[in-house]
């Protein structure tokens, strides 16, 4: 009985966690080199309608959701362009970013509301042991690579990046773009294997929920699937456990969760969070 | 400065020169809660405004996903506009449109699944209990596990009077069966309907009805076969192995009526004090199925006739017979059968229908208890 | 720097006329934008725009939502304009505003309170509600080093469910026959709106003060030149002696309950009654975000950027019902507006000259 307790769990845990392990990874590249990317929500819901558009109208889901990390991929370089060359507000133009994916991907969707998907991924495919996988090759790149020194860098000291001879906004326009496609396979993923079916606003706040996991994983890779994981988990389990639990309460377990483990396990010394030391400022050459 | 300048004036000119004409045909306004894409409550609504816009000599204009503290402005948006009767469909605008009903006695509104009314502000609803109750016929006689699963969105009365009628035919076929609920606390929200869906299948549920405004319940359980009924919207596409049944609606009929009289000039901005439709089967507002016309998916035919029951008035009959038979019943006027026909207790044993009483709509209407069978959280249980 | 015939040269502030001219063309440059969407809904953008101004700017009767949008605005986008200045990334207003609205309903509904004090206990109740709420991130932040980010994040999240339980359970009221609403306030504790409006109008003076009171706090005390100076340059204010946690805490004390007030104003303006959470804060919190950033800084201009915001979602609101286009058009419309005015903000830093001037 336990043991059916727990496997159910662990897998629930990772079907909700696929879609936000893509995500999240992609936050953490994109916040590692300096720029915050509130817009997660918007990316990830644009990926959602690309990849049902593309799995309804050929059949192929795989194709779909490639498509779905190139509008990912395009609606992270709108941002990319303002806070990076425009050096605007980054928290405001992420919010901006959610806003107008929410509403573009209403709008596109309109002809495919209502439609059950045939082309269909199971909700644990490739992509979980994909996106698993993916986390140990970035967790490598990021902490055993040149790459991943010139990424944590722009995050942490882009001056340095700029005297070594690299060019900084290069950096963070590859980051935040790379941040976009990931997202844009997690929401892909929820139209096309978690829940296949098209709504207008189906990621119902879980972009929020990965650039959480983000910040909780302290921008680490590996911490980022085991966020996504237990969030998945806790969240089946908040309706699993109603039988014997009050429901509002469960509801809010996931979330002050998250708020406990955060305090008893952040470490101090890597900068006043744990964040990237120029994580939301703009870099500007020359000034610091 | 100056082109600047210019240019306003010139905007200003073009902001007159572009003011409507008049219109010939009544105006109807229409203010939805949710997105007319959602494939529950607002999409029937919608398809009732087009087929009555289709056939009436009306014209028609709606706002979707309103708030529902924010019916005033909306509603004097579209008076504004033009529109003559203005409809509001869902609980939370009632206040809004009974204060505007106030300050507008000319015009006429009409408050979807309320209680308060006006000369000119009428309510209506078209309820699913006896929809549920057949529904609960059919999940008792197909679940093998005798646990059924309800997924429900939140603990008001309108959803626990449909899960009541649920439980009650669940009960009527399989006096032993409990149905399991789990909360959302959300009229939309795929992943947790999901999630809900898949704690319940752990629990061993293998039938699965439920309140949410998307297929999700019907996709999760039909990818493990488990049979489902539809809610709202034709979901039979969904899962056509695996939709049993469920329920649909057809609003159409109580706007069509009501805009009909409103053209004949029977009812007027004075004389709607008293008007609430509360339309069930008999008025062919709603209707059994998870698909138009097709009460129950064939595939399940067999199983059902499979099943017998013995009951106190029809004597001995299959399962798919006794679904035949009380919607048959239910469907005259007056109504032949009632599932909420006393004596009926609650879950706690407390006798809340006494023998030969039959709930009247007000208390359908507040209703908190939990009829017997049912196993979960119920918050306000009385 | 030459560019054709227009010279640029750099400006180290800008002036408000220069932040005006270049907003205004930012947004002219959205609307250009903006027209695709609506010639793509076989709408004329002209007509559209005519519509639109019709419709908000030379409408009086749209005026008063326009104000009654502003008040949550200008009380939450107050408090996000301190806290932004000290680095404290504040998402949680929509939290703020809710514990605001609970503990208004509390006094309102359950406190022996009488009727006389009802009103200006809730605004009090409201502000320890609300700041209570900011407070728990920002000791999050000191104590634990939790980003601040995450923590507002989820406080939000919290507070959500914290009013569905108490509107499904213990404050559900008979009134409202099983729906999940409190009853409704006691004449005493609903705040009283200008005829044929819902403009609460205390609440509407209460932010002006508040944006007053704020901008006086910034400028002319010693707490709010430590708060200024912990913004822009920590290792300055390390120097000088400013401790970080209590700026931090006094920031969020402060934004905590301006959102907490904007909380109130809902529950007993609007509504005289809890009801669902989402309804109650409508947005509100993020849409404070873009409010409190358009300010620049300044108390003062989130009267006047809240307005802003208001008129931009009455003109969204006209699209919905004049121009019968979907919901999710605005959210297209808004983040246009956005995204012209976030990418102009460079243009602010420099000026722009005829060459050909004499």
């Amino acid at each position: 009985m336990m043991e059916e307790w727990i496997i159910h769990t662990i897998v629930r845990g990772l079907a909700l966690g696929t879609p936000l392990i893509w995500a999240a990874l992609g936050e953490v590249y994109a916040e590692r080199s300096g720029v915050v990317n509130l817009g997660v929500e918007g990316m990830m819901v644009l990926g959602a309608i690309a990849a049902f558009a593309l799995a309804q109208s050929t059949g192929l889901p795989y194709l779909g959701l490639l498509v779905a990390a190139g509008a990912g991929a395009a609606a992270a370089m709108l941002h990319a362009v303002l806070v990076i060359s425009l050096r605007a507000n980054q928290y405001v133009s992420g919010l901006a970013l959610t806003m107008f994916g929410l509403g573009l991907s209403a709008l596109l969707g309109r002809r495919w509301e209502g439609l059950p998907l045939l082309a269909t991924l199971p909700e644990i495919s490739l992509l979980t042991y994909g996106g698993l996988a993916l986390a140990i090759v970035l967790w490598f790149v990021l902490y055993h690579t040149r790459w991943g020194i010139l990424i944590r860098s722009a995050g942490e000291a882009p001056a340095a990046v700029d005297t070594m001879g690299v060019n900084v906004f290069l950096v963070r326009y590859l980051a935040v773009a790379f941040g976009g496609a990931l997202a844009g396979v997690g929401g892909g993923l929820l139209s096309v294997a978690y829940r296949p079916s098209w709504t207008e606003g189906m990621t119902v706040g879980l972009g929020w929920i990965a650039i959480a996991i983000a910040i909780f994983a302290s921008w680490d890779p590996l911490r980022a699937v085991a966020g996504a994981f237990f969030f998945g988990a806790l969240f089946h389990l908040s309706f699993r456990l109603q039988t014997w639990i009050s429901p509002e309460p469960l509801q809010m377990m996931p979330f002050a969760f998250t708020i406990l483990v955060l305090a008893l396990t952040t470490r101090r010394g890597r900068g006043a969070q744990g964040a990237p030391e120029a994580l939301g400022l703009p870099y500007v050459r020359g000034e610091r | 400065m100056r082109w600047l300048k210019a240019m306003l004036v010139i905007v200003l000119i073009f902001t007159f020169a572009t003011a409507g004409l008049a219109q010939a045909k009544l105006k109807v306004g229409f203010i939805y809660v949710g997105p007319i894409g959602d494939y529950g409550w607002t999409h029937a609504h919608d398809q009732a405004r087009k087929i009555a816009q289709s056939k009436l000599p009306i014209e028609t204009l709606y706002v979707e996903s309103v708030p529902e503290a924010q019916a005033e402005p909306f509603i004097e948006k579209l008076i504004q506009q033009g529109a003559k009767v203005v409809l509001t469909t869902s609980f939370g605008f009632m206040d809004g449109t009974l204060a505007m009903a106030k300050r507008y006695p000319n015009i006429i509104f009409g408050h979807a699944s309320g209680f308060k009314r006006n000369p000119n502000m009428f309510t209506y609803m078209a309820d699913f209990y006896q929809i549920y109750y057949l529904n609960g016929l059919m999940a008792g006689a197909l679940s093998k596990s005798g646990k059924i699963a309800y997924v429900g969105a939140f603990p008001i009365p309108e959803v626990k009077r449909h899960l009541g009628a649920f439980a009650l035919g669940v009960r009527a076929v399989n006096p032993r069966a409990t149905v399991h609920v789990r909360w959302l606390f959300s009229w939309f929200d795929p992943a947790k309907a999901k999630e809900a869906t898949e704690a319940l299948i752990a629990e061993g549920a293998d039938v699965f009805a439920f309140t949410e405004d998307s297929p999700t319940v019907v996709q999760v359980a039909g990818k493990k076969g488990l049979p489902s009924f539809g809610h709202y919207s034709p979901m039979q596409r969904f899962g056509p192995q695996t939709v049993v049944s469920g329920q649909l609606v057809h609003w159409e009929t109580i706007y069509m009526d009501f805009l009909s009289k409103v053209l004949a000039g029977k009812y007027t901005a004075d004389n709607l004090q008293n008007v609430d439709y509360w339309w069930l089967l008999a008025e062919k507002a709603v209707e059994v199925g998870g698909e138009f016309g097709t009460a129950i998916n064939p595939a399940f035919t067999s199983k059902l006739q499979a099943v017998r029951v013995r009951t106190a008035d029809l004597g001995q009959l299959s399962v798919y017979d006794l679904v035949m038979r009380r919607h048959a019943q239910m469907s005259r006027k007056p109504v032949a059968f009632d599932p909420f026909t006393g004596p009926i207790r609650d879950r706690k044993g407390r006798m809340v229908v006494p023998a030969g009483k039959t709930m009247s709509i007000l208390e359908l209407n507040t209703m908190e208890w939990a009829a017997p069978g049912i196993v979960g959280p119920w918050p306000k249980e009385p | 720097m030459r560019i054709g015939p227009v010279e640029l040269e750099r400006r180290p502030t800008p002036s408000w006329n220069w932040v005006l001219t270049v907003s205004a063309l930012a947004i002219l440059l959205a609307l250009a934008l903006a027209a695709v969407i609506f010639w793509s809904y076989g709408v004329s953008p002209l007509r559209a725009y005519a519509v639109i101004i019709r419709g908000t700017l030379l409408n009086a009767r749209a005026l008063p939502e326009i104000v009654r949008n502003m008040i949550p605005l200008l009380l939450a986008g107050v408090g996000l304009v301190l806290a932004f200045r000290a680095l404290f990334w504040n998402i949680g207003a929509e939290g703020q505003i809710l514990l605001g609205a609970t503990a208004a309903t509390w006094v309102a509904l359950f406190s022996p309170v009488p009727d006389g004090w009802k009103l200006p206990v809730m605004f009090l109740a409201g502000f320890i509600g609300g700041a209570a709420w900011g407070l728990i991130p920002a000791l999050l932040r000191l104590r634990f080093a939790v980003n601040e980010v995450i923590s507002t994040l989820m406080m939000n999240y919290i507070a959500v469910y914290l009013v569905s339980w108490l509107i499904h359970g213990p404050w559900k009221g008979p009134e409202m026959r099983g729906f999940a609403f409190t009853d409704a306030f006691p004449e005493a504790a609903q705040i009283p709106v200008i005829p044929g409006t819902r403009i609460h109008w205390l609440t509407l003076l209460l932010g002006i003060a508040l944006a007053i009171a704020v901008a006086f706090l910034l400028k002319r005390t010693r707490a709010g030149f430590e708060i200024r100076v912990q913004g822009e340059n920590a290792d300055a204010a390390r120097y000088a002696g400013i401790d970080p946690a209590r700026t931090l805490l006094l920031v969020m004390i402060v934004a905590g309950g301006a959102a907490g007030l904007a909380g109130v104003g809902e529950v007993a303006g609007i509504h005289r009654r809890l009801l669902d959470p989402n309804q109650i804060s409508l947005g509100f919190g993020y849409a404070a975000i873009i409010v409190a950033w358009l300010a620049r800084g300044s108390p003062l201009a989130v009267v006047l950027t809240s307005l802003f915001l208001g008129i931009v979602f009455a003109s969204g609101d006209v699209m919905r019902v004049a121009l019968q286009m979907p919901a999710r058009v605005t959210d297209v419309f808004n983040g246009l507006i956005l995204f012209c005015l976030i990418g102009s903000e460079r243009l602010l830093y420099w000026r722009v000259r005829w060459a050909g001037h004499p």
